[in-house]
């Protein structure tokens, strides 16, 4: 069995809501466990709010979110035109093991999005990012 | 933004909170024997977070000694929110106030874990817990 969600969003933070409620629908469909809902809305956000801040110089562009819910393992995958950004290398590892004088403000969306998924592999194609995400359900 | 003039706590502290529920947050503030107990209900994530920290900066400007974070009824947090409970953290330590959180659950105490903030903020599994802790 596999089931397909597929949305295209705006660059704005108001769509974080329409993915919200997107992924609490289809995970309730799938019966998704609640915690793999929440990793899966945190993996969205941290990745998506990151293509809309840092993406593009200017202006409303859109990207692409595919989610595959399969038995055994869910596939999300991102696919943005904005300016080349592989979280696998792109991204400082922050020092969570820092005292709190020490902490920087921030940094910590790609590593939140590292811990919770399974898998991730990054593309450059045709002047597109493609993220690939695997959870093990 | 509206603002709600609230008495509430044993202290009859007076300060003024901003009413929060528009992006699917509330925030609702107590005073207990000088500190001040924020229990934040719904969503924080990158549409309202800046609502948050605005919310959590007027309850540091009114609090006397201590800041509770209340988070029982948290469904969801995004670095986006942790963002502001550090910069609150920062803030409380800078003014030499006592700071903590309680009643983390699930997925809201994994991610606070995963980001080593329980490490750095003390971390409290309920509110009677928090409220001894920085009144003692």
């Amino acid at each position: 069995m596999s089931a397909r969600l597929s949305l295209t969003v705006k660059t704005q933070a108001e769509e974080l809501a329409r993915i919200t409620a997107a992924v609490e629908d289809f995970g309730e469909r799938e019966e998704w466990p609640p915690d793999l809902v929440f990793r899966v809305n945190l993996a969205l956000e941290e990745l998506g709010m990151n293509i809309m801040n840092h993406g593009y110089d200017a202006g409303l562009h859109e990207f692409d979110i595919t989610l595959i819910s399969e038995d055994d393992t869910l596939t999300i995958e991102i696919i943005d035109d904005g300016r080349p950004f592989d979280p696998l290398h792109d991204a400082k590892q922050p020092d969570v093991g820092a005292a709190i004088e020490d902490r920087p403000i921030g940094g910590l969306g790609i590593y939140f999005v590292r811990e919770m998924m399974d898998e991730m592999h990054y593309r450059r194609e045709d002047g597109k990012n493609h993220l690939t995400l695997v959870s093990r359900r | 933004m509206d603002v709600d003039t609230q008495w509430k706590g044993s202290r009859r502290t007076l300060f003024q909170a901003p009413r929060i529920g528009s992006e699917g947050m509330n925030t609702n503030w107590e005073s207990h024997d000088g500190a001040i107990v924020a229990t934040v209900d719904g969503r924080v994530d990158g549409a309202n977070a800046h609502e948050f920290q605005e919310a959590l900066e007027a309850v540091i400007k009114a609090s006397e000694s201590a800041v509770i974070l209340d988070f029982e009824q948290l469904s969801y947090i995004s670095s986006a929110g942790l963002r502001v409970v550090l910069l609150a953290a920062k803030e409380l330590r800078k003014q030499g106030k006592q700071f903590a959180v309680c009643s983390l659950a699930g997925s809201i105490l994994e991610v606070f874990k995963i980001s080593g903030f329980d490490q750095i903020i003390p971390v409290h599994s309920t509110q009677a817990e928090a409220i001894a802790a920085v009144t003692a």
